[in-house]
């Protein structure tokens, strides 16, 4: 217990000490954060920016014209027709909204009016939004001149106790990423060490030598939750997203999540002989992971062929699971299948690493 | 001639308890590594309170041979005994009475000097303090200085202080001297000597000639895996020549045999420009060749001087080759 202790002082002194190790434990997801944060956080305030002409004196094309500024997504701004198309075209506007003279005419005449939206083809991904949005305002001008009740309406409700914006998706994948880094790094210190001849050294003294990996891996352990305290915090203060699940089940997940990723960790140090030799390795496995195991984006997005692949990341599984928990996010799978799967690759880790690991 | 047993005594005017006999047997030891025989049936033993010491080329197999005599290595056959016990189950007991000195100085880079005897003296139950080894090896000015900052030969010193922290009864010294400057040398040589007045055993590799015959009490020359001489080094010398060497250099060399039909030579070797002559009779032999030096059109005698011959001599006698080719 004694060798334990003093070890891990030892370690951890050591771990404080090296800048490199330090800043990509701390700094780098706190960047990460705080970026993603940024980015993400203010999506919800998006708008396009639309034209509008408005041919029509009469209060009727000055009341649709207010409801149009009115529609959250569109920052409305007015003027001619021909300034506003030239616009439209120099990429100013997404859209443009034209209202006719005369309509109030029209509608006593019980001729239909035609408004009329331009849009440029080419942005699709912004017309796909602006198109429906626009029809559905002009059913409702027409449901409210011609005073008909809807018969069928839709009312909308999400299941969740809190609507999910984009940073909620991301902060428990910030925590898995980070947690991923730290474990798939761990085995670094020791292959430096054999490389060193260290641990040949501390092997010609009495103690157990399994002390020297127990000791690292409660430092590891450690420095995990420092990690994602550090992230919850900022992800609480500066972007108000608090954490709504259980706090234990919370804990067991990054420390069992922790483990399993110092395993795959030291198993790199098992086959790996220097430092060089293991960086690729890590990078190999680490890569793939960011991108398929979708910490930061829904996996509906990937092609069907993929999804074995993701149903193979323990990354895939501790993400799923810490969502979850974290901010209640819908299951990919179940919490007890995240469990068990990443203990199962801790379990397989362990037993590679065991089998193949040289002292020296 | 030696016996397995190891026996305590306790000197009643000294504070601790001093150890008589013999502390280390080994005995026919082999070591392959595919086709190269790292250690090819070595035998000898080492006394309790003499500096021991294992010389020979880079490559001959002094830290093969040491690091199975530390258990840190199996051979493939051959027995050795540390201090009465084998190796195996007996490896901890054995471990926490030697200390160890590897040929890498293996020091955690970013701890400093006292953490990291400190954290060495905490694996021992029983240990000296870091203060007082810290002495022995002059390092203390040094102490908070982070070991990957300190110099080659402050590295050897802490990488020496941690065999010694433990106030082990033997201690393994491998090679700690190399690369060392002369003034760091003589300091390495003064806490070795020091641990022989303690009346510690110390076993110590090198491949420094000079370094085994001022310290050593007895040694072993190895070379291709071999001990091919053994005893105190004024034995090996006094047993290998008689004479005194004449060594110069020439650009030109004369052949042995002319160098051999001089008067008083008994000996003589060449390597590449270098010439060592071993003579009976000095005067005789000089003369010849000065004379010989006269007839000389390229550049005579370069470097003439005459010393007693040394365990470098010893060596280029038994295999014909410098220690550090």
């Amino acid at each position: 217990m004694k060798t334990f202790f003093k070890l891990f002082i030892a370690n951890t002194r050591q771990f404080f000490r090296d800048r490199m190790a330090l800043g990509f434990t701390f700094a780098f997801p706190v960047v990460f954060m705080v970026i993603f944060g940024l980015v993400f956080s203010g999506a919800e305030e998006f708008q396009y920016d639309v034209g509008l002409v408005n041919d029509d004196a009469s209060p009727t094309g000055a009341a649709v014209a207010e409801a149009f500024g009115q529609i959250p997504i569109f920052s409305v701004t007015e003027g001619e027709l021909e300034d506003q198309l030239e616009e439209l075209e120099n990429g100013g506007y997404r859209a443009v909204l034209y209202i006719p003279g005369g309509i109030a005419e029209s509608i006593a005449r019980g001729e239909p009016v035609d408004i009329k939206l331009y849009y440029d083809p080419s942005q699709t991904t912004s017309i796909q939004i602006i198109q429906p949005v626009v029809r559905e305002f002009v059913n409702g001008i027409n449901q409210m001149l011609t005073q008909q009740p809807a018969l069928v309406r839709l009312q909308e409700e999400s299941i969740q106790l809190k609507e999910l914006g984009n940073i909620d998706y991301l902060v428990p994948g910030v925590v898995a990423m980070s947690i991923m880094f730290l474990g798939l790094f761990s085995g670094l210190p020791l292959i430096q060490q054999r490389e060193k001849k260290i641990l040949k050294r501390l092997g010609a003294t009495p103690i157990h030598r399994a002390n020297i990996i127990y000791s690292q891996v409660f430092l590891r352990l450690l420095l995990a939750l420092t990690q994602t305290a550090i992230i919850i915090a900022i992800a609480y203060f500066l972007f108000d997203v608090a954490i709504l699940g259980n706090w234990l089940m919370l804990l067991a997940l990054i420390l069992l999540g922790t483990l399993t990723f110092v395993g795959l960790g030291y198993m790199v140090a098992a086959f790996a002989r220097t430092e060089e030799g293991a960086m690729p390795v890590i990078q190999l496995i680490q890569f793939p992971m960011l991108f398929l195991s979708g910490i930061f984006f829904p996996v509906e997005f990937l092609p069907e062929f993929m999804k074995p692949v993701l149903n193979a990341l323990p990354l895939s599984y501790l993400g799923d699971g810490l969502r979850q928990v974290m901010v209640e996010a819908s299951p990919v799978f179940s919490l007890s299948t995240d469990f068990l799967v990443l203990g199962g690759w801790l379990l397989a880790s362990l037993v590679v690493s065991v089998r193949f690991f040289r002292w020296e | 001639m030696c016996t397995e047993t190891t026996m305590n005594f306790c000197n009643s005017a000294g504070d601790s308890c001093k150890i008589t006999g013999v502390v280390i047997t080994v005995e026919n030891l082999y070591k392959t590594y595919g086709a190269i025989k790292a250690v090819d049936g070595i035998s000898f033993h080492v006394e309790a309170g003499e500096v021991f010491g294992m010389l020979g080329p880079n490559g001959a197999g002094k830290t093969t041979t040491t690091e199975i005599i530390e258990g840190l290595r199996e051979p493939d056959s051959g027995s050795v005994s540390v201090l009465g016990m084998k190796h195996g189950r007996g490896s901890d007991k054995i471990k926490e009475r030697i200390g160890i000195q590897l040929q890498a100085p293996s020091l955690l880079p970013l701890l400093n000097v006292e953490e990291v005897l400190d954290l060495f003296a905490s694996f021992y139950k029983r240990h000296i303090s870091v203060e007082e080894v810290l002495e022995r090896v002059s390092l203390t000015d040094s102490r908070k200085v982070l070991s990957k900052n300190l110099s080659g030969g402050q590295q050897q010193r802490l990488s020496v202080a941690i065999a010694l922290i433990n106030d082990p009864e033997i201690a393994f010294l491998d090679e700690p001297t190399t690369g060392l400057d002369p003034q760091a040398r003589r300091n390495l040589w003064t806490v070795i000597q020091e641990m022989k007045n303690r009346g510690k055993t110390v076993f110590l590799t090198t491949h420094y000639m000079e370094e085994a015959e001022t310290l050593c009490d007895r040694l072993v020359i190895i070379d291709y895996g071999k001990i091919i001489a053994a005893g105190s080094p004024r034995d090996l010398i006094r047993s290998n020549f008689k004479e005194s060497a004449i060594q110069f250099e020439m650009a030109s060399p004369p052949d042995k045999e002319s160098l051999m039909a001089m008067p008083g030579v008994t000996q003589a070797a060449i390597d590449g420009t270098e010439v060592s002559v071993y003579s009976q009779d000095i005067p005789a032999s000089m003369a010849a060749l000065l004379k010989m030096a006269e007839q000389d059109t390229n550049g005579g005698l370069l470097n003439l001087h005459v010393r007693q011959a040394t365990l470098e001599d010893v060596f280029l006698k038994l295999t014909g080759r410098k220690i550090r080719e």
